[in-house]
């Protein structure tokens, strides 16, 4: 009982980590730039037949051909900044908001689409030699995808984290955040950041997708799932922690694994949504987000 | 002034109300029906999000609590007047409940807070009632599309008419004061939190009519998919790109969206939602404002074209 | 003032133009939006040159309708059907149409379809649209329960024959609809035959006695989990784990599946949608519960299932209707259409939607006129040799159908039961994850 508790609760907290590395990218773009992708969904879908095409054509392994996903999904994300959300940088922030969103709904339907016609609705998945595998620790099983998931979602975590940190230009994107005003007297280049930042969260977008197709499976219209997830673990997260959205993401998934266990699975997401509401209810900024200023 | 656009509005409603007599295709009327609701959703959103500036993503909520309770009754045998207005009274239950702790927060955490509540109706619902909901036989022989259409109809005029009035009434301006500036309105004596709640009860009620309505037009569905996410997106779609905060705006939204989804669907074929997309993001970025704004642009422009020519004129002269 | 007299200008001009939009179909009939190029060709007109007999003008097309969801959830199963449906349209054009006495005349067939997006709610108005505009003898349905429970009504509604595939949900057929017709096997025969044909296959005392059931919380899910429960015990069986999750894309299956590991089940009846099923067996393996037996209805039936799975989704049994090894007439022939399009034999679905319009065209030939009602009766009626094998109705509109059991084997999907079409022996038991 207890075992079988620990063994389902180690499942969620796995594959929260990926519900946070899908709503790490959102949360980036969103908090860097204010535009709030909500076509993001259809990022990961794009990233995720990236990774299946690399395999299944190429042979590639979706855990070795990850940089090249990000590479493919950062051009992707340049070409929509450039061709349509770079339009809306001028705006004032609520504007902003609602027209990019506005671009990002019909920027779903067009993905969506062109995904079904390029390769139909079938849903595809990536099955490798090492697919189904663990190691076992105590009794409890941690299967090798979702470890090297997890652990690759920590990666992208650490590596943005020191990024932000070390780097001039992470320091730039930060100065940015604090006050782009401010940021832009000081010679940094509010464009080129903004363009940095989308482009980054189109690539962590790219390694969601891939983890999904390897994890889950994939089809042109998993975008909307995805989206709602990932604006969900955002917020509860905290916009702008990107720890918060990790926590969040994980914190969220341990919970629904916890109640398909003891409640039972048709309220699994019910419940994970109720603690959303209750966190935000207590602490309106999000886990670990700042108050608003 | 006045008289004319009361004797506009009087002949359009003339119009619509003489159209199933003249339109013999139910596929026309359905499609008219499809406007009028989107019209009654975008006009009950606008409340909310346009008049007093609080971005709901959970309006989906309170059409389907409307059409859930009137389904349930009006299937039962109870009479059609009570169950419609059922579903109004338990979206109006539901956003008193909801209200209070929803406004603890604001903007963007309000917005996926209402979507997260949307989400679990839609997902609780489903469980509850997993199975269709098909009109029997018997009523599906005598099903009239002219009688829903008038309600739909009658809904539409009222909720437009609600909302005019409203936008000239003190409450109103009291919205738009708290969506101005919160802390300002306060400051002036607003009661923010009132006018808020108040918004929020208007804009269920309306949208749970409409979900009554719906109820009782639809042939078979299922019980939850009057909730599901997309019917708050495509609302909220259409009053931004109508126009936030304007009476004309969510309905030029609503015929504008529908139209335009129906004629490509017709037209287009396999590629339609492709061309409805690149439309509509071109529509967004060159009218960022929606049409209302983008029609006084063009309007302010003539008359300054016009003032100016005036101004030429009387110099040369 | 000048502000708000001209935005009611612009409502009136709106309203009007809505109106006008409105009203133009009436006048303009537009034409469909995919009518296969080829099924037009042999526009038949012979019949009009004939000497001027009694039988009135007859119509250009015979008109058919469906609203078939080609994208969204159940998007994989409308892919399957949407092409048996015009192989079959394009076969009978081929040969100039259905006969119908009441011209005298052969008429071919319009198959017009919309995607309806796998929205139970844009199938009825897509339904009512080919109903206004293109005044359809017959509709065709779509795929999934879901979709044809809503769009069945519609056709009670419009009094149009209905003949739709790819669902099992039998409680729909308990309304009294008069026009819904399903040659298909529904939840009562796969919940029989599933035991009947393990029982049959496999030795006493190395049966899978000990069942588990993941079943939806939905109205089919509801019914063909209760009924494969309820008819356990009459075949030996007893059902250990019965999990409920709703229709979702992501369902996590850890518990239900360490629930049936530690009761020890042998057996796996389910009827995942594809991201779920994918999701669940991935699980298995992780979790390493193989059952010896598995009967996942839905998200295997298409080649994607093997492409993307692997070896773990080996061994899996489906009911789908129909297979392309067949030893029906005119199966070969579909294969070979199919095959040159697609290059390979006909998919799963596409066999029973080819079946379909095989069976309105013979009813419309047999009622020898157009009327809606007559060829319902005519449907009724109905007792013909098709790809599916010889098919008749019920009362309630069921069909008394084959029920052959599809396993997947070596990458393939194989026929296993029964035994006169089979394409490969039925493989029991499934050996463990790690052994494959």
């Amino acid at each position: 009982m207890t075992e079988a508790f620990v063994q389902i609760i180690i499942f969620g907290i796995l594959i929260g980590a990926l519900y946070g590395l899908a709503a790490l990218g959102l949360s980036m773009v969103f908090g860097v730039t204010k535009i709030l992708n909500i076509a993001h969904g259809e990022l990961i879908m794009l990233g995720g037949y990236a990774s299946f095409w690399l395999f299944r054509l190429v042979g590639l392994d979706p855990f070795i051909s990850l940089p090249l996903t990000m590479l493919i999904m950062a051009v992707v994300g340049l070409v929509l900044y450039k061709l349509l959300f770079v339009r809306t940088v001028k705006l004032p922030e609520e504007e902003k908001i609602k027209n990019t969103m506005l671009i990002g709904f019909g920027l779903t339907l067009i993905l969506q689409n062109i995904a079904l016609i390029l390769w139909t609705a079938d849903d595809r998945g990536i099955t490798t030699a090492y697919s189904g595998q663990v190691f076992t620790v105590l009794n409890i099983r941690f299967p090798i995808v979702r470890v090297a998931g997890f652990a690759v979602a920590l990666i992208c975590l650490l590596s943005l984290h020191l990024f932000l940190r070390k780097t001039y230009t992470g320091k730039a994107i930060r100065a940015t955040v604090e006050d782009w005003e401010a940021a832009a007297l000081m010679g940094i280049n509010i464009q080129q950041v903004y363009m940095l930042s989308f482009v980054l969260g189109a690539a962590l977008a790219g390694v969601a997708g891939a983890l999904v197709s390897v994890t889950f499976s994939i089809d042109p219209s998993m975008g909307m799932h995805w989206t709602l997830k990932a604006l969900i673990v955002m917020v509860l997260g905290g916009l702008g922690s990107i720890a918060g959205t990790f926590a969040g993401g994980i914190l969220l998934g341990a919970t629904e694994s916890a109640t398909a266990f003891l409640i039972g699975g048709n309220y699994r997401e019910v419940i994970g949504l109720l603690l959303f509401l209750l966190v935000l209810i207590f602490r309106p900024q999000g886990l670990l987000g700042a108050k608003e200023r | 002034m006045a008289r004319i656009q009361l004797l506009l509005v009087a002949v359009v409603v003339i119009l619509l109300a003489c159209l199933p007599l003249v339109i013999e295709k139910d596929s026309t009327l359905n499609l008219l029906v499809l406007i009028l609701l989107f019209i009654i959703m975008a006009s009950s959103w606008n409340i909310l999000g346009g008049f007093t500036g609080q971005t709901s993503l959970g309006h989906a909520a309170f059409f389907g609590l409307g059409s859930l309770a009137t389904r349930l009754l009006w299937i039962q045998g109870f009479p059609l007047l009570p169950s419609l207005l059922a579903g109004g009274g338990l979206a109006v239950v539901f956003a008193l409940v909801i209200g209070i702790p929803a406004f603890k927060l604001k903007g963007v955490y309000f917005a996926i807070g209402t979507l997260a509540l949307g989400q679990i109706l839609f997902v609780t619902v489903g469980n509850l009632f997993p199975t269709i909901s098909a009109l029997p036989v018997e009523a599906l022989r005598t099903y009239q599309l002219a009688p829903r259409y008038y309600l739909f109809l009658v809904l539409t005029i009222l909720t437009v008419g609600f909302a005019y009035l409203l936008a000239n009434s003190r409450v109103g301006l009291g919205m738009m004061a708290v969506r101005e500036d919160e802390d300002a309105a306060e400051a002036l004596g607003v009661n923010a939190r009132r006018h808020k709640l108040l918004a929020l009860v208007f804009s269920a009620f309306l949208a749970g009519m409409a979900g009554s309505a719906f109820a009782y037009y639809h042939v078979s569905y299922y019980y939850q998919f009057p909730f599901a996410p997309i019917w708050s997106f495509d609302t909220l779609t259409m009053v931004y790109i109508g126009g936030q905060g304007t009476i004309i705006g969510p309905i030029v939204g609503a015929i504008f969206f529908v139209l335009l989804r129906e004629f490509l669907v017709l037209n287009v074929g396999e590629y339609h939602l492709i061309v409805f997309g690149v439309l509509f993001i071109l529509v967004v970025l060159f009218l960022p404002g929606g049409f209302v704004e983008a029609w006084e642009k063009i309007r302010n422009l003539l008359v300054r074209r016009r003032s100016k020519r005036d101004r030429n004129a009387s110099t040369t002269a | 003032m000048m502000k708000k007299r001209l935005s009611f200008l612009i409502l009136i001009a709106i309203l009007l133009s809505m109106v006008l939009t409105g009203c133009a179909p009436a006048t303009e009939e537009p034409a469909p939006p995919e009518p296969a190029p080829a099924e037009e060709e042999p526009v038949a007109e012979e019949p009009a040159e004939e000497e001027p007999a009694p039988p009135p003008p007859a119509p250009e097309f015979i008109e058919i309708g469906a609203s078939i969801p080609m994208t969204g959830k159940f998007g994989s199963l409308g892919n399957m059907v949407l092409p048996g449906y015009e192989y079959a349209v394009a076969a009978i054009n081929a040969d100039g149409g259905i006969y119908v006495e009441e011209y005298d005349a052969k008429i071919p067939v319009r198959f017009t379809y919309y995607d309806d997006e796998s929205d139970p709610t844009k199938a009825v108005s897509k339904l009512e649209t080919l109903y206004a505009d293109q005044d359809v003898t017959v509709y065709l349905g779509g795929a999934g329960s879901a979709m044809h429970a809503a769009a069945s009504a519609i056709a009670e509604k419009n009094q149009v024959p209905y003949c739709g595939i790819a669902f099992a949900l039998y409680e729909i057929h308990q309304q009294g609809y008069q026009y819904l017709f399903s040659p298909f096997p529904k939840s009562p025969d796969m919940a029989r035959d599933v035991y009947e044909y393990v029982n049959a296959n496999v030795p006493e005392g190395e049966r899978p006695t000990k069942v588990a059931i993941f079943a939806y919380n939905t109205d089919w899910g509801k019914e063909l989990g209760g009924l494969w429960e309820d008819n356990a015990a009459e075949y030996g069986y007893e059902v250990v784990v019965r999990e409920e999750t709703p229709l979702a894309p992501d369902n996590d299956y850890t518990d239900a599946i360490l629930k049936a590991k530690a009761a020890g089940a042998e057996m796996l009846l389910s009827m995942p949608i594809f991201p779920d099923g994918s999701g669940m067996f991935k699980t298995m393996a992780e979790l390493d519960w193989a059952p010896k037996f598995a009967l996942v209805i839905r998200a295997p039936e298409g080649v994607n299932w093997g492409e993307s799975m692997g070896t773990i989704g080996e061994y899996v049994t489906i009911f789908p209707g129909w297979h392309h090894g067949a030893d029906f007439p005119g199966v070969d022939e579909l294969n070979a259409v199919y095959e040159a399009d697609f290059g390979r034999p006909a998919d799963l679905l596409t066999g029973p939607a080819y079946a379909c319009v095989q069976i309105v065209a013979a009813a419309i030939e047999s009622a020898g006129t157009l009327d809606r009602a007559a060829v319902r009766d005519a449907m009724a009626a109905t007792d013909l040799e098709t790809v599916m094998g010889r098919v008749t109705f019920n009362e309630d509109g069921t069909g008394n159908v084959w029920n052959p059991l599809i396993q997947w084997l070596n990458g393939a999907l194989e026929l296993v039961v029964p035994e006169d079409h089979a394409t490969a022996e039925f493989f029991y038991p499934a050996p463990p994850f790690g052994e494959r």
